[in-house]
């Protein structure tokens, strides 16, 4: 079937729900390395909204939190065994 | 004039003695007084690893400060610091009504946390 959107392997995509949504973030700090980190992969990519869930508007802010981090060297580019 | 609220944040040199940090800090707010605007909060981090080593240096010391300044502040601020050899990087972000909010909250200590039950730190992980 095309189009169908109860794919079965779509199955260990998780989480569907904006965390920030549900906490009630208005913003999202780029001194909060600890969030960060937990919306970027082991080389220090940023995670896409299929596998976080986040809306729309807060990837965004996100995206551009997770920038600014890595621009003050709080978090890194590129992971050490990487590069 | 129209002020508006500012943050500011910038890694200095490691290599320089705690006397010269202070110095620097005071270079750093002198200047911001001195173009017109009005320091909120100045927050030291002190020296702290760097994520990646930035003029060969793996340490920086951070300080992190807000204030109300009118726009024409920023330019000459920004220059003067680029200028000195001893800020390795600055970064200025404007706040709107927003990320002002957030602040108050933040000072306050009312922000809401993401992830502090168990459950949720789980289900975080697996993500991943």
């Amino acid at each position: 079937m095309i189009n169908n959107p109860s794919h079965p392997k779509k199955g260990h995509l998780k989480s569907r729900d904006c965390k920030f949504t549900k906490a009630g973030i208005e913003y999202i700090d780029y001194k909060q390395t600890e969030i960060l980190e937990r919306f970027v992969n082991d080389q220090g990519k940023i995670l896409p909204r299929r596998v976080t869930g986040n809306s729309a508007r807060h990837q965004r802010q996100l995206s551009t939190a997770v920038k600014r981090a890595r621009f003050m060297a709080l978090i890194p580019y590129v992971t050490e065994n990487l590069r | 004039m129209k002020k508006d609220f500012y943050e500011m944040t910038y890694i200095l040199n490691p290599v320089l003695d705690e006397e010269k940090f202070s110095e620097m800090v005071n270079y750093v707010n002198k200047l911001i007084e001195d173009n017109g605007g009005e320091l909120v909060e100045v927050d030291e981090w002190g020296v702290k690893k760097l994520a990646y080593d930035i003029d060969k240096k793996s340490t920086g010391y951070y300080v992190n400060l807000y204030f109300n300044a009118p726009a024409e502040t920023i330019a000459p601020v920004e220059r003067n610091m680029r200028i000195h050899d001893d800020i390795m990087r600055y970064l200025t972000l404007k706040y709107d009504a927003k990320m002002k909010r957030h602040y108050d909250l933040r000072k306050k200590g009312e922000l809401p946390a993401l992830f502090e039950d168990p459950e949720g730190e789980q289900e975080s992980d697996d993500d991943k």
